[in-house]
Parts: C-alpha cells; structure tokens; sequence
C-alpha cells in the first residue's frame, strides 16, 4: 500500500508512542490531582507545552492551549474574538473556520470573506480591502489544505495590524507546523496547530494564544487550561505530540528537502495529456494538488485504491461535497474542480513509491478516459 | 399491581379460516420484534397481552410493537386482583388531571358484583369526589378511563390507545424483489408492501468505482431500518459497473438510463425467482423523472416475463412520499448526498418517451446475456436483522 493521503492524516510517530505509552499504563494520574503522582505528571504536562510551542515561538508573549482538534481550536479563536462587528476570513479556509463563521453569522457578526489568488492563496489587496474600524478578527490560513498554497501570515498580519491595530490575527497553521519553517512574531494573534498531521495521534491539538489576548472557553469545566478548556487533559496523547513534534522539527529541513524531491518527481511524471497540475511551485511540497482532464477524481481515487494507492479527493473534512468550495473559489470551473486529486507526501514516502504513484495514476486515468469516451 | 402491554390487531378477524395462520404470523412477528426483552405474550380473545417484563421496560415494548404491522393499537395497562379497590388504586395512577373524561368497563367475568354500568356509575363518581378539575362526558370526552374485568379474576385498567402501523402482518403476503436504490421513493415503497404484508427482499445496484463506499453503507442503513418493520429483511447487492460501461459504449446516450433499467428489471426477475419473491416491487412515480414516464415504464416491464411489477408509490407527489419517508424514519438517511449509479453515465437530456423498437433497436448493440450473468456473479447477500 502506497499512502499519499498525509495532509488527511500521518501514521503515528510509533518511537513517539512507545515513550509516551507510560502516560498510559503507569502515570495515568490526573495531572490535576494534588498527591505527588498527580502533580509530576501535571509538570510533565507544561514541559510538552513548553517544548510543543518553543518549536515556532521564540518569545515569551506566547501561551497555548491543549484541545482536542484542530477544529476545536478555531472554533475557540472564533467564538472568542468575532462576536461582534466583523469577522474576515478567507475563501479558501478549512471548514472548521468556514463553518464556523458561518455560524457567527446568524448570531449576527457580519462576515467578509477574502478572495483568492488562483494557487489558492489569499489575495492581499481583496483581504485588505474588508478590513475597517469594526473588523474584531482575522483568519489566514497558513499553508491552504487543499492546493499547499503558502500565505505570508507574517506579512500579511503586520499590513493588517496597520489598518487596524486592534484586530485579532488567527491563523490555522495545521499544515503549517512541523513541515514548513516559520516562526511567530507579535503580529500574530492566535495560532492553531495540531498533532496527527506531523505523526502525532488523533486526540489532541493547540491554540497558541498571545498571552495578553483574552479568550472564552467553548467547555466549561473544572478550570483546566487556565480555565480556558474544562476536561481531563489527555497526557499521553500530548506527550507523544511532543515526542513527535521534536523528531519533526529535527528534521524539518531535511524532510522539507526530500518532500520537495518527490514532489517534483511526481509533478513531471504525471501526463500533462490526463493531469491539469493545481498546485503552484512555491508551494508546500507536502501537497501537490492535480485536476484529472475531464475525469471525476473520485472514480480515480476508487480505482487507485484498489491498485494499492491511497491518495485524496480536496480536503477529507469536506469530502461529502461533491465540489470543493475553496478549488471553486481558485477559479476552477465544476468540471476541472470535478477532477481534482490531492496527493500529499510524507518524508517516510520512497522514490520507488512515488514512481509506482505516478505510473498508477497515468495508468488509471488512461483507462477511465478510455471508458469514458 | 403489575404493567403489561395490551396489543390490538387489524384486519386479522376478517380473515375466516385463514385466521389461524395469520394470528400464527402476526404472534411470530410480535416475538420478533421484542427480542432482547424478557417477555411472554398471551392471547386473548380478540387481543394479546405482554407480560412479564420489567416495569421500565414497557415504553420500549410499545415502541416496538407500534412498528409490527398488523398492531392496530398498544396500550400501557394495569394488571390488578379483580376487586373495586384494587381496581380503583390503579384507576389514580392513568386518571387525568384535568378535563372531561369517561369511564368505559367491560366485564368478562359475569360473576362479578357489578355489571359495567355500575363499574362506570361507581368509578366515575369517586374520580369527581377525588379531583374537583375533572368533569363527566360521555359523548366527547377528551380522556377516557377503561377497565376491563377478566374471567380469571384479574382486571386491566388503562386510559391510553396509541396507533399501531395498521396493515397486515409481514410474511402472510409472499415476497416481492424491492429495487431499493438509496433514494426517498423506494423505501417508502418497501414500507407500503411491507405494510400490506409482504416481505421485501432489497435489491440494490452499484457501479463502484463510480459510486463509492458511503452510498453503499447508505443503503445498509436505509434497509436497517426498514427491517425493524418487517423483523430483518435480506438485501442483496450486484454490481452493475460493466453494464453501465457497455451501454455508454455502444448505445445512444440519451438511452442509457432506459437500457439500465431494463438490466435492472431482468436482474430482479431473476433474483426474484432464485430467492422465491412473486413480484417486483420500484419505487417509481409516475412523471417524477425522464425513466419514470408510462413510456419509461412500459420499456422497463417488457422485460420482466413471469412476475407484476407493482409500483405502491405510483401516485404519489414528491411532497407525499418525503412525508411519508420522515414518518418511517428513513428520510434523513435518504438524503445524505451519495450518488447512486443511475447519476454516474447520467445524460445531458434523458430520452423521456422512448419507444419499445428504439430501446430494442439499441439493445441489440449489447450481448445482453452476457452482461446479466457477470452482475448477477457479483451477488452479495447481507442479512440485516
């Protein structure tokens, strides 16, 4: 099995499971407990959080809140900030933002949305424009889920910052973190990250929140995360995203560089007679988005799926619909957004394996169109 | 003072001397539906009684049996020792709070003292000396009180007869081959047979990998909860890829849904004949699509040789079938947003009245033995309980 799904999901980092699983099995104590057993692994905690956020903040203005999401961690930055007045976000932002103003809307904050450029990132002139005097927040996405389009957050929260000083900058940096190299600065307000895009496992998530930006819990409970995210914290599955992140950001250099040769290998490999490429050059080499000439992706993903490769159709969180809202939003027509594919790497993907992806996916857009005809 | 069930029936009586195979059914069918509770069911003259069950149970015994066809109505009732003061202890606990009201006694047991004049005259005198919010009304009253007195010295006191689903009891009507395609028409269409007491066999066709795995699961779901009206039902799965293929290649585009629809029918027959349906069973409606015309409908019946094909939904608007498809429960399922494999080859513009020599004309393009002997090798058969 070939498995070019990344940006979906990565497999666990099993080392990084391995040394956490004693978070499970012997210091399963609730690390709000007042006995000793409770209170090391309450500081075992902070060290993750300290380790997981020191990896892109290089200051102390910094702090981060565990959740269980990626999702859970947008929603929070929204509900908290863009109550009122007006929110702007992207067009090509991941359902939990996009859903979530959505839902911000019909409580009545009036929402902006940004257009994009065609590689999916933002258009700064269209973002800059929506910003006024009443803009209570702004969501970039840091690298787009669906083409690897990178935004320039520091950029472009500084020129957002000039229009309007007391605006909230979040960014969604999910596909950002552990794969592309960054770091935040003050004009970035809120940060999302998460653990199963970087060998993490399911379960566990961060917002990494400029300390002096007050924030609304979505879960009321028992004062966990300064009061900010009620619930038992889930320390294993945070010790192993520290354990996880640190080996990712060990290496992100070198895996960005091996992740940009298979990228590469699979942009010229694909016949430019079956496959439209989507994703521009610069973007992160961890997704290379492809439109299949007058095919449905999804047929093709069935087909390559029962040859032994697993790749995507769009984001998996919005697979249900049959067009994806942000490949529209790029400028795509419904028949090319109809052919879209989303393959996306992972530094432990092989040259063999991306050979073999690439003479698969020639192969089995070749006889769909063949049946088609 | 113990709750039981009382449970009601339809149209069983009229049966004559089929009566016993019917109520054999219909007991089988009302087993069936309270698997996993601890239970016995009795039959009385002209009801049944389930008894034996554990108090906080018994909302979920109604809620089942309200779904087995042939129940005309449940009731919650209490079982009491046949005397006045027993009887009236459990009368405060289903007697209305307020409103008008009336006292309805039947008396099985002529030995008993009074008559179910006197039952009425004395209950409903101390009801109105108890609760000064109530008041009499023998014509229209909007609660009524019934306690029936039994032949074996116990009595049945209840105020409440919720509907049951009405019909005949599943299995007392033969089997039919029910397309069902993951859509709002054809479950409803199951029910309405089911209802009269057929057994549908599900069939349901695929074009993976031009549909995919939700649709499938989609149609899993539908027929689960179809089963929990017909007491679990089989549903058989063929793929239809190649057909599709076939058809695209050699035939008329606009012909393509006419001509699969004709697979479709000699595959049910077929089926039909190897799992012992008599009939088939669509979920069409006339004029609701391009393949859903009389012409449409004629093309897909010239196919099917040995067997009606019945069509409970015929004369439904869209608006009375969604109705329907939200009262059974299965319109949620309906319509999460899979494609089926009629959508996948669709045509820009369907042909809407074709004629029987034109679909013939085109058939001939196709080996169409062939064709039907490779779907029905890729039969799949899930039990669904």
């Amino acid at each position: 099995m070939i498995y070019l799904d990344n940006a979906a999901t990565t497999r666990p980092d099993e080392a990084a499971v391995d040394k956490a699983l004693k978070y499970l099995k012997e210091k399963f104590f609730n690390p709000s407990s007042l006995y000793r057993e409770g209170f090391e692994v309450h500081r075992e905690m902070e060290a993750a959080r300290k380790n997981i956020m020191a990896h892109v903040v290089k200051n102390d203005k910094y702090e981060m809140i565990f959740t269980s999401c990626g999702s859970e961690a947008d929603n929070m930055a929204l509900f908290s900030c863009a109550r009122r007045g007006n929110l702007v976000i992207t067009k090509g932002e991941h359902a939990a933002i996009y859903n979530s103003a959505a839902a911000l809307s019909k409580l009545g904050t009036e929402v902006r949305y940004a257009e994009l450029n065609a590689d999916g990132s933002v258009n700064e002139d269209s973002l800059l424009s929506l910003i006024d005097e009443d803009t209570r927040l702004v969501s970039v996405i840091h690298v787009n889920n669906e083409t690897g389009a990178i935004n320039n957050i520091l950029d472009l929260s500084a020129k957002v910052k000039k229009k309007n000083s007391s605006t909230v900058f979040h960014s969604d940096g999910v596909q950002a973190f552990g794969k592309i190299p960054f770091n935040l600065d003050n004009c970035i307000d809120l940060y999302t990250i998460s653990a199963h895009k970087i060998g993490g496992i399911r379960g566990v998530a961060g917002l990494i929140k400029r300390k002096s930006l007050t924030l609304h819990p979505l879960i009321y409970g028992g004062g966990q995360e300064k009061g900010l995210r009620g619930g038992t914290e889930n320390v294993f599955s945070i010790k192993q995203f520290e354990y996880a992140a640190e080996k990712k950001f060990s290496m992100l250099k070198h895996d960005f560089n091996a992740v940009q040769r298979l990228n590469a290998y699979l942009r010229n490999a694909l016949s430019s007679e079956l496959f439209e490429i989507l994703s521009s050059e610069n973007a992160s080499p961890y997704i290379l988005s492809v439109s299949a000439k007058g095919l449905r992706g999804e047929i093709l993903l069935h087909m390559l799926n029962d040859e032994g490769l697993i790749v995507g159709t769009g984001s998996a969180c919005s697979s249900k619909n049959r067009y994806s809202r942000v490949m529209l939003a790029c400028g795509l027509n419904e028949k090319r957004a109809d052919g879209v594919l989303r393959l996306s790497f992972s530094p432990s993907n092989t040259e063999e394996e991306v050979k073999e992806a690439a003479s698969l996916l020639n192969q089995c857009a070749q006889l769909l169109k063949e049946r088609m005809q | 003072m113990n709750k039981v069930v009382i449970i009601r029936y339809c149209e069983i009586h009229l049966k004559g001397k089929n009566r016993g195979y019917f109520e054999r059914v219909f007991m089988n069918n009302l087993e069936k539906s309270l698997t996993g509770i601890r239970h016995e069911i009795h039959k009385l003259s002209g009801r049944y009684v389930v008894d034996g069950f554990l108090e906080d149970e018994a909302e979920e015994i109604v809620l089942r049996l309200q779904k087995v066809f042939g129940v005309h109505s449940v009731s919650i009732a209490y079982k009491v020792s046949a005397g006045m003061e027993s009887i009236w202890e459990a009368v405060l606990k289903v007697a209305p709070e307020n409103g008008t009201f009336k006292v309805q006694a039947s008396r099985g047991d002529k030995s008993f003292p009074l008559n179910s004049m006197q039952i009425n005259a004395e209950i409903g005198g101390r009801l109105l000396a108890h609760n000064p919010l109530l008041k009499v009304d023998v014509h229209t009253p909007e609660h009524e009180v019934y306690i029936d007195v039994r032949e074996n010295g116990t009595a049945l006191v209840f105020s409440k007869m919720i509907p049951g689903a009405g019909g005949m009891p599943v299995g007392t009507a033969g089997k039919g081959m029910l397309l069902l395609s993951g859509g709002i028409d054809s479950p409803v269409a199951a029910y309405m047979i089911a209802k009269r007491g057929m057994t549908p066999i599900c069939l349901h066709f695929h074009s993976y990998p031009y549909t995919n795995m939700q649709a499938r699961e989609k149609v899993e779901e539908l027929a689960h909860i179809l089963a929990g009206y017909t007491g679990g039902l089989d549903l058989l799965v063929v793929k239809v890829t190649t057909i599709q293929e076939a058809i695209h290649k050699y035939c008329a585009e606009e012909m393509m849904v006419t001509l699969l629809r004709r697979f479709m029918m000699r595959i049910a027959e077929r089926l039909a004949i190897r799992f012992g349906a008599q009939c088939i069973v669509t979920g069409e409606s006339l004029g609701q699509v391009a393949s859903q015309t009389i012409e449409g409908m004629t093309s897909s019946n010239a196919v099917v040789k040995t067997m009606p094909v019945l069509r409970p939904v015929v004369g439904f608007d869209k608006t009375e079938i969604i109705e329907r498809a939200r009262k059974i429960g299965t319109f949620d399922t309906s319509i999460l947003p899979y494609e089926d494999c009629c959508t996948v080859f669709l045509p820009k513009h369907p042909i809407i009245r074709p004629s029987l020599a034109s679909v013939e004309e085109q058939e001939k393009k196709l080996n169409v033995d062939s064709l039907l002997d490779e779907a029905i090798e890729s039969l799949e058969v899930v039990h669904i309980q």
